[in-house]
Parts: C-alpha cells; structure tokens; sequence
C-alpha cells in the first residue's frame, strides 16, 4: 500500500514536471499590464504584487500562474460568490478583518503543517501578523503586510503656516490644537487643513475609529454595540469642527481628496500606507502642486495613540487542500514566493510582517519609513466579527449622513447603534 | 384537409406541435418556472450563500420570518399623516382618479390603476414606528422610497420629453430623420457606457459640467456626493439614456391619428402648439399611458446606474431596490432575506405588467 | 418647406447637439493623452476637441489588457443568445398561432405569466442552480436564462397568426408536413420578425449587466460591458481616463453601427416590444 502511495507520488511528479500546474490567483490592487518580472523596479501597489505574481510565475519550475485581477468594489462580493459557485481561485488575496467570515464555514484551507514544508516559516512573522491569519488556534492564511492609517503632509503648506520644526511638521495633541493648526493653515495659504475621502471608502470612518480608540473607547464589545457614547461623540465632532469652520471638505471622495492634496490644495492627507511610494514619486516630479511630501503617525488627539490597521494576506480554499493535492501544493509555493519577496511588497509603504525583514538594512532605507516607524505600535481594529463588511457599511453610512447630509448626531447615533447591535445579534 | 392526416404525412399536427414546442417549454421551466419557485422557497429559509455552498443543510426553514424582518417591525403603528408628502399625493391621486372617472377623460382601467397606485400610495407610507418601536430593517422602505422618487422622477422626465420631441419630429423630411436618429442614438449604449460618460461628466474636477460652471465663474458643484443632487444626477443620466423607446413609441401613436383631424384643426387656426394641445395630445391618451407603464417597469428595476454612479450613496439617498438586493445576497450572503425582497419586487412588477396586459388589450379592441 | 419648418430643424438642432455632447465628449477624450487628462480635461474647445490627438489609447486597448477579449466573450454571448431565441422563439411561436393541439390555450397562458416575472425575481434562485451544476463562468450560462424569457415566442406568435391560412392550406393540400411547412414556407415569410427579435435580442445581450455580474466572476468570462463596470470603479488608480473612454468607446460601437444600419428595424423592434412585451 505505501508503495502503491509512493509511486503514484513520484507518477504524480513526473506528471506535473512535464505539464505547468496552473495556479489562478485572485487578488484586487488594480491593473498592471507592463509590470515585467522585476519585482524591485516597480512602483505603485497594483505594479509591485503583478510583478512578483510574473517572477513566480516565471522563476517557479512547473508553475504557471494565472492572475485574474477584480476591482475593488466588487472582489469580495465576487470572491463569495465564486465561492458559492465552487469555482474559488487557488490562491487570493484577503483581508484579515474577512477571516471570521470565511473561515467561520471552513471555507479556507488550515494551513498550519504545510507551511514548514513548503519553506515558509511562520516563527518569522511579527506576532501581530501571525494573529491576523490565525482563527481558532489555525493558521488559514500567509500574511503579506500590515497597513495603517497614516498622515500624508504637504510640508510646504505645512511651513508657510509655521507648523514645521527640525523637519518634521507639527502634529496636533488635541481636537483644539488641530483647530488652530487647521486656521493657521487657511490663513498662510488659502488651502484646507485635511482632506480624506469623507464620502465614498470608509476612510472618514477609520478616521473616527481612531478618535474612539485613543479614547479607549470601541465600537462594540463581545456582542453588544457600544456606538452611542460620549466616545463618539468626541471623535465626531473633532472632525466636524473642522467641517463647519470651511478648513476642510466632506464631500471628496477618495479619487478627489487624492488629488486634492497631490494639487497642493490640503496640508494633509489621511489615507493608508499604500500610496507612500505612489506620492514619493508624485512629489519628486517637477511641476506645480505636491512638492514637499513627508509622512506621519496618525498624531494622537486623545489619551493614548491609535490608528486604523489591517493586514492583505493569502489564503487558499479549503476544497482545494481537500481534492487537488498537485495545486495545492503548486499554490503552496506561490504563498512561500510571495513571503519570498516580502521586502518587495513593503517597497508601496506598507509594514512588512517578518521579523528578519523589519530588522534588514534595506527596510529601513526605504524612502520614508523612518517618518512612521512608530505607526505598527499603535495599529488598531475593531473585535473580530463575521459582520465586519456589513458593520463598517452602517458606520460609513451614518458618518457621512452626518456630515454630508446635515443629519443629527444623536439620530445618526442612536441608528447606527441599533443597526450594527442588529447585526451582532444575527 | 384531415382526412390527409395519418396517411401521407409523417407527423400529426399533435406531433409536429410538440417537437416545435418542446425545445422552448424545456428551457422556459428549466430557466424561469423553476426558479422562480425556487426563489419563493428560498425566501422561506435561512439561507447563508456561502454556508449553504460548504454543507447543503446549513439553510433552515423559517417560514414568513423573513419577509418580517425585512418589512416590518416592532410597535409599528398608522396614522394619517404620518408620511404627509407621500400621503397627500396618494389623497390627491385618489380624487384625480374619481374626477377623471367621472368625467370620462379616463377609461375603467386608467382610472382603477390610479386609484388603487393613490390608495397604496396613501396606505403604505402611514404606517410608522410606534413609541418605542422601530422597524426590523431599517434600510428597507426608505430604499422602496428612493425607488419609487427615481421612478418618480425619470418617468415624467422622460415621458414629456419624448412626447414633445416626437410632436416636433413626426414627418418624411429627411433633416428630421437625423435629428431623430441623433435623439435615439444614446438608447442603445449600455447602462457602463452611459454611467461611465456621467460619472466623468458631472465630476466635480474633471467633468464637463464643472467645467462649464467654472468657466461662467460659478464654483462646481459635487453632484454625485451632495445628498441634494445625487438622484438628480442619476436621472438626468437616465433620461438622457432611455428617451428613444419613448419617442419611438409616440411617433407610432401620432402617425396613428388621421390627418384629417389636423387639417380640420388647420380650418380652426389650430397649427403648432395649439394643435399640439387640442389635437395630439387628447388622441395620444392611450400610448401616454402605455409609455407611463411600460417606463415604471423599467424604471423599478433600475440598478446600474445606482450601483456605479453613486454606490447607492450620499447617506443611502440613491440606494434602489434591486441594489440592496443583490447586495443582501452576494455581499451580506443573505439569500433569504434577498429573496423575500425580490419576491416583493415581483407582486409589484406583476401588478403592473397585468395593467400593461389590460392596456395593450383595451388597444386591440 | 415653410419658414417655419427651418426655424423648428434649427431649434432642434440645439438641443441635439446638446444630447450628442456627452457622446461627442467621451469619443474626444479618448483620443487625448493620459497624463493631460489628469491635469485637464478641457485643453481644447472644453475637451471637445481631441487636441493634442493621440491614437495610443486604442493601441493599448489591443496590445495589452482583457478589452479584446470582453468583446470576443459579447460577440460570442449576444450571438449565440439570438440564434437560441430566434430557434425557440420561431418553433414555439408557429405551433401556438398556426398549430392545434390539446391544452394549447393553457399554455399559451402559462407562457404569457412567464412575462411579469422580472429578471431581478428570479437571478438569485438562477445563480444558486448554476452553482450547484457547477455552471457559472461559462458562456451558456450567460446564454441560457434570456432563452426562456417568453417575449420571442410572443412576438413570433403575433407575426405568424397574421400570415393568411389559405399558403399553408395549400401546401397541406399537396401533402407538405407540418415540419416542412415550417420550414420552407413560414420561416421565409417570417424574416421581417426575425430580424426584429434579432436585434431586440442582441441589444439586450450586448448591455445586459446584473445576470453578468454575478454568473461571471473570472475576467476571463466577462462581456465587455461587464468589463467596462470592472474598469470604471478602479478609474481612480487605473490606465488613465483616455483609456477607459476609448474602452467604452470599443464597447459601443458594435451596438451604434448596428444601429445605424437597421435603423428601420430597431425602430420596429422597439414599437413592438414595447406596445406587446
């Protein structure tokens, strides 16, 4: 019998010797047609990740890879619903906020022994990216980052307004002070203080998330919502203040408020890590806007510091570990190729996840990773939920029927508490 | 003829009926009895996408729970006014359609139709959260609300001008064959194209009309994102698209009118706007009708332009029924509950596709 | 021609051009350079005006990215849906208006509810069957639930019913089954109708969305007007506003050339689809 098992390994081998195992990936990060195979000269998220998928798909014997790119808005309705169809993609992308939700039905392959074997080694990752694809003890997932809410600063506008001291621009200690530095902004230069996207991508949320958090506050605890509080109030209302005085506009959505701040038109961008390398490039080109950038630790208004985070991370399905043993190993070496090569990744801005890497010569020299080196110790998320999507949707909703639509805090409060303890209750 | 039957024809007409029938009664109860069965039975059940995909029976029978919990809610009450806009009109539409009875400016049919749209219209929306009371899905009816604003608004839209485009261009003059060829043109561009130019249209920075605004020294205005202009602009949209079916239809009914009605007007000095208003619009009546339901039809289902211009948003204001139940099934994976939604759609899309029977009926007569 | 009736073409042709500016518009701007276009989008005459001209949106439309074969996967998905309606639609519509044929008037009924149920009613059940036969991402399944939408069979029944008894009479005369009778004589008669449901049925294939987005996850079976969806909502980070603008612009141009050339047809379609669908 066991040699029966051995020979049909080694027929298997031989097998996939001969003919490329296919491997499709999924993933969303956007296009990239020309990324080539040279994963240290691309720029930019969507570049960067198809460029390490083509040297894997290149440098790996017998594998082949096939990417099929999804945008953003609709990958992880498609990821379900491929899911559904039993037609998932070998390996994709995920973040780690989705973990309860798909690993809750077992839908994505455990991992934990066959990372060894593969060559990746999870002892290498920073804890907190180990927890990030660990559900129940298990490890269902291959970190790839750790990506943070930053402050993108214009320090030209940040000088005229005299807000900049040995370099490095001054930061708010609190909702008043970010008023005054928002005023000082408007009066040297005629241009907002802060833009983000307020009005499409739950960023404005994270904005507020950060403010409840610095306050040791949070959104909800076990099973019941705790959004009705004078927490949120607080956190609402340091953005809002900036709103009502005209230092800076709601209705930008993310495209927008990008180019809002890559025009010159706003002292600061909040958006996350993966647009450093994006906007170093913006700022180093030799035209009118963006011309000084920096990078910052979201600053902390309150108590203690705080700021939204995540992870993007690899997990496999687990029919796949079930019935295709030859892909599933295939898929294997593509997660370690991506581990490979996690340096590569962390050239968008985003925090690497393995220790040997954080701790390397070449990570520190990374253009600007020194400005937010204290970002990783104040990442932030809210509990895990099987809801996550769902809960974020009713914050993004309700936050911006605040300050787009004028409704009451206190309505906008009391709805949002009531509809995500809804959706904890489910 | 039959007595042929049997001896020199292969096939009876039995035979020969079935094996032509066969290949569409296949597919139509493989492809749309079937399911939409299967919807109803659905809509009856827990039914997690993505559980029920790992292990077939995680779904479990719940009964009318789930039409519950999407359209009703807890200490939910009626009054008269609770919803005085929408009340109002559905009260005013109730006497229109009694005067219009009464004195004969509209059919049985017509006047039914109105009455009973006014009625819901004034019954629906009375019906209101109590003290201490709310409703299960908050999000449900106030998406009935937009779509029904939408369809509102883009019909009249689309109806008035249709009709006074196709008033204009109605003859064999060769210069308005083109002009009508132009009007059409954008009815047959698929709803991406028609959001994707829009959307970069009315783009605060980049798009045309911003442009425009800028250049007359106005400040632009952010119309996907302003809670008072986001519906505006997924309609203007729609209108711009959807106006050729219309005008196509109102040309077919106004070359239905005699000639002779118009010269005899002529001997009225009624020409141009005046027979427009006493000649065509009177005997236009029926097609008015039809293009009013046929476009409500349509309109109720709208979902692209929703989904891609304005993700449903500012705070919901643009959020549409169909939207919010693709998004219950394939982004919340809750299948029963999108069911139980698409369920609803379709008694209100049957009622009125029976009045556009009975219409298009009352037509043939 | 009275002065009056240039007066109307002149104020008309106002507002039509005012109607062609969006299109006029999107066709300019994908003729203009991608990195003028993220500074400006009115270079000239308010980006009316394609200046400076470029062709190389559209050359790496076809050189790179998935848009020719979205267009393949339409081509294939709106002709192949037309040939399935035309065939069930001809078939049933001839045995329902010409044939006899017990329990024909229940059907006829049963076919005539299959109208009010709207495609939102029923793509939810229709997605769950397709996963369970492990269908989807495939070019039948983007076919297969259009094919039963029972509008064809009406609009055939209509066409042949009007069609004098007294050809087919003759042909049974001389012995001609009811097959052939089909075949040679009312299938000719019917082209006009044909033609109608043709292009009512390639219109609806070439810009149906929601049955799409959800049967197709992988690009590699998207249509393009899928596609188009998928690059709209990544305009933000993507290949640049001239590049999706020609996308669209490759995306319409089948539907506005067919247009154009069976104007008189589409024209019908749409008086009949939309007094009887």
């Amino acid at each position: 019998m066991k040699r029966m098992i051995f020979g049909a390994t080694a027929l298997t081998l031989l097998a996939t010797s001969a003919v490329a195992q296919d491997v499709t990936l999924g993933r969303f990060f956007g296009d990239c047609e020309d990324a080539g195979t040279d994963t240290s000269a691309s720029v930019g998220e969507a570049c960067i990740i198809q460029s390490i998928i083509n040297a894997a798909d290149a440098e790996l014997d017998g594998i082949s890879v096939n990417t099929l790119p999804t945008d953003w808005g609709n990958y992880y309705d498609q990821i379900v619903a491929a899911y559904a169809g039993g037609t998932p993609p070998n390996v994709h992308v995920m973040h780690r906020h989705r973990v309860p939700e798909f690993a809750n039905i077992g839908a994505l392959a455990d991992l934990t022994d066959d990372l060894e074997g593969a060559g990746i080694d999870p002892s290498d990752w920073e804890p907190a990216a180990l927890e990030a694809v660990t559900y129940n003890d298990r490890i269902v997932g291959v970190p790839m980052d750790l990506h943070a809410n930053l402050w993108h600063v214009n320090m030209d506008l940040m000088e005229a307004a005299g807000l900049v001291e040995d370099g490095a621009p001054i930061l708010p200690t609190s909702p008043e002070e970010m008023l005054e530095h928002a005023r000082a902004v408007q009066e040297a230069t005629g241009q907002d203080y802060l833009a983000a996207d307020f009005a499409e991508f739950p960023i404005g949320v994270r904005v507020a998330l950060a403010l409840i958090w610095q306050q040791g506050s949070n959104i909800f605890d076990g099973d019941t919502a705790t959004i009705d509080t004078p927490e949120t109030r607080n956190a609402i209302s340091a953005i809002t203040q900036l709103f009502d005085a005209g230092l800076s506009n709601p209705q930008l959505n993310y495209a927008d408020s990008q180019q809002a701040f890559l025009n010159g038109e706003a002292a600061v961008l909040v958006n996350g890590t993966w647009v450093v390398d994006f906007y170093a490039a913006e700022a180093a080109r030799d035209d009118e806007g963006l011309n000084s950038y920096h990078v910052a630790d979201f600053p902390t208004l309150f108590d203690e510091g705080a700021t939204w985070a995540d992870s993007h991370m690899w997990a496999i399905p687990s029919p796949l570990q079930a019935s295709d043993p030859d892909t599933y190993d295939a898929a294997l070496q593509v997660l370690a190729f991506i581990n490979e090569h996690n340096i590569d990744w962390a050239r968008t801005g985003h925090m690497a996840v393995r220790t040997s890497v954080l701790e390397s010569g070449d990570y520190a020299a990374l253009p600007h990773r020194s400005e937010y080196a204290g970002t990783a110790d104040i990442a932030r998320d809210t509990p895990p939920s099987r809801r996550y999507g769902a809960i974020q949707d009713v914050l993004n909703r309700e936050l911006q029927a605040i300050w787009l639509t004028g409704k009451s805090v206190d309505a906008a409060l009391a709805d949002a508490q009531a509809d995500v303890q809804d959706l904890l209750d489910r | 003829m039959t007595r042929y039957q049997g001896t020199r024809l292969a096939l009876t007409q039995r035979q020969a009926a079935a094996i032509l029938l066969l290949p569409f009664l296949t597919v139509y109860a493989v492809f749309l009895v079937y399911p939409f069965f299967k919807g109803v039975w659905i809509s009856l059940h827990d039914w997690n996408l993505m559980a029920v995909a790992f292990n077939p029976d995680a779904k479990s029978y719940v009964g009318l729970s789930n039409y519950e919990r999407v359209m009703w809610g807890s200490n939910i009450t009626w009054g008269a006014w609770a919803s005085p806009g929408y009340q109002f009109f559905g009260l005013l539409g109730l006497g229109t359609s009694v005067l219009l009875y009464r004195t004969g400016r509209a059919g049985k049919v017509t006047a039914l139709a109105i009455g009973i749209a006014s009625l819901l219209l004034f019954v629906l929306p009375g019906f209101h959260p109590g003290e201490d009371g709310r409703w299960y899905d908050r999000r449900f009816w106030p998406t009935v609300g937009n779509t029904i604003l939408f369809v509102g608004l883009a019909v009249p839209g689309v109806t008035i001008t249709a009709m006074l485009l196709a008033a204009a261009l109605d003859g064999e003059t060769r210069a308005k064959a083109v002009l009508r060829t132009l009007f059409f043109l954008s009815q047959v561009l698929s709803v991406t194209v028609v959001t994707l130019i829009w959307q970069i249209m009315f783009s605060p920075r980049q798009g045309l009309i911003a442009n425009v605004t800028e250049l007359v020294g106005g400040s632009p205005i952010v119309w996907l994102t302003a809670e008072g202009f986001a519906m505006a602009s997924i309609v203007i949209a729609t209108i711009w698209w959807s106006l050729g079916i219309a005008m196509i239809l109102f040309l077919a009914g106004i070359q239905d009118i005699s000639k002779d009605l118009y010269e005899a007007g002529a001997l009225d000095n009624a020409t141009g706007a005046k027979a427009f208003w006493y000649i065509t619009l009177p005997n236009l009546k029926r097609t008015i009708t039809l293009v009013v339901v046929l476009q409500i039809i349509l309109h109720f289902q709208v979902f692209g332009q929703s989904h891609l211009m304005t993700n449903g948003g500012p705070n919901d204001t643009t959020q549409v029924l169909v939207r919010y139940i693709y998004q219950t099934a394939f982004r919340d994976s809750e299948l029963g509950r999108a069911s139980a939604m698409a369920v609803f759609l379709f008694v209100i899309m049957g009622g009125f596709s029976i009045l556009q029977f009975v219409l298009g009926r009352e037509k043939d007569q | 021609m009275t002065r009056g009736y240039y007066w109307l073409i002149f104020g008309l042709s106002i507002p039509a051009f005012i109607w062609l500016v969006p299109t006029i518009w999107m066709v300019s701007l994908s003729f203009q350079p991608n990195d003028l276009l993220a500074r400006t989008t009115s270079s000239t005459a308010l980006g009316l005006i394609p200046f400076p001209f470029t062709p190389d949106n559209y050359i790496a439309l076809f050189r790179f990215g998935q848009v020719p074969m979205w267009f393949l996967n339409s081509l294939i998905v709106s002709v192949g849906m037309t040939l399935a309606v035309l065939a069930v639609s001809t078939t049933a519509g001839y045995a329902l208006a010409r044939l006899d044929f017990p329990f024909k008037t229940p059907i006829i009924i049963l076919c005539l509810m299959g109208l009010m149920v709207p495609e939102q009613a029923v793509f939810i059940p229709l997605y769950t069957m397709f996963s369970d036969w492990g269908w989807h991402n495939s070019h039948h399944a983007l076919i297969l639930p259009r094919v039963a939408v029972p509008i064809g069979v009406f609009l055939m029944m209509q066409f042949f019913k009007a069609i004098p008894k007294d050809i087919e009479e003759a042909a049974r005369i001389d012995g001609v089954g009811w097959l052939q009778i089909f075949w040679y004589v009312m299938l000719p008669l019917a082209r006009p109708a044909m033609m109608t449901l043709a292009i009512l049925t390639f219109l609806y294939a070439w810009n149906d969305y929601l049955w799409p987005l959800v049967s197709a996850q992988q690009r590699e079976y998207f249509t393009i007007t899928l596609g188009l969806a998928s690059i709209q909502s990544n305009f933000a980070q993507a290949e640049g506003l001239g590049r999706v603008m020609a996308s669209g612009v490759i995306a319409s141009l089948p539907v506005v050339v067919l247009f154009l050339i069976f104007q008189r047809y589409v024209v019908r379609a749409m008086t009949a689809g939309g007094t009887k669908g």
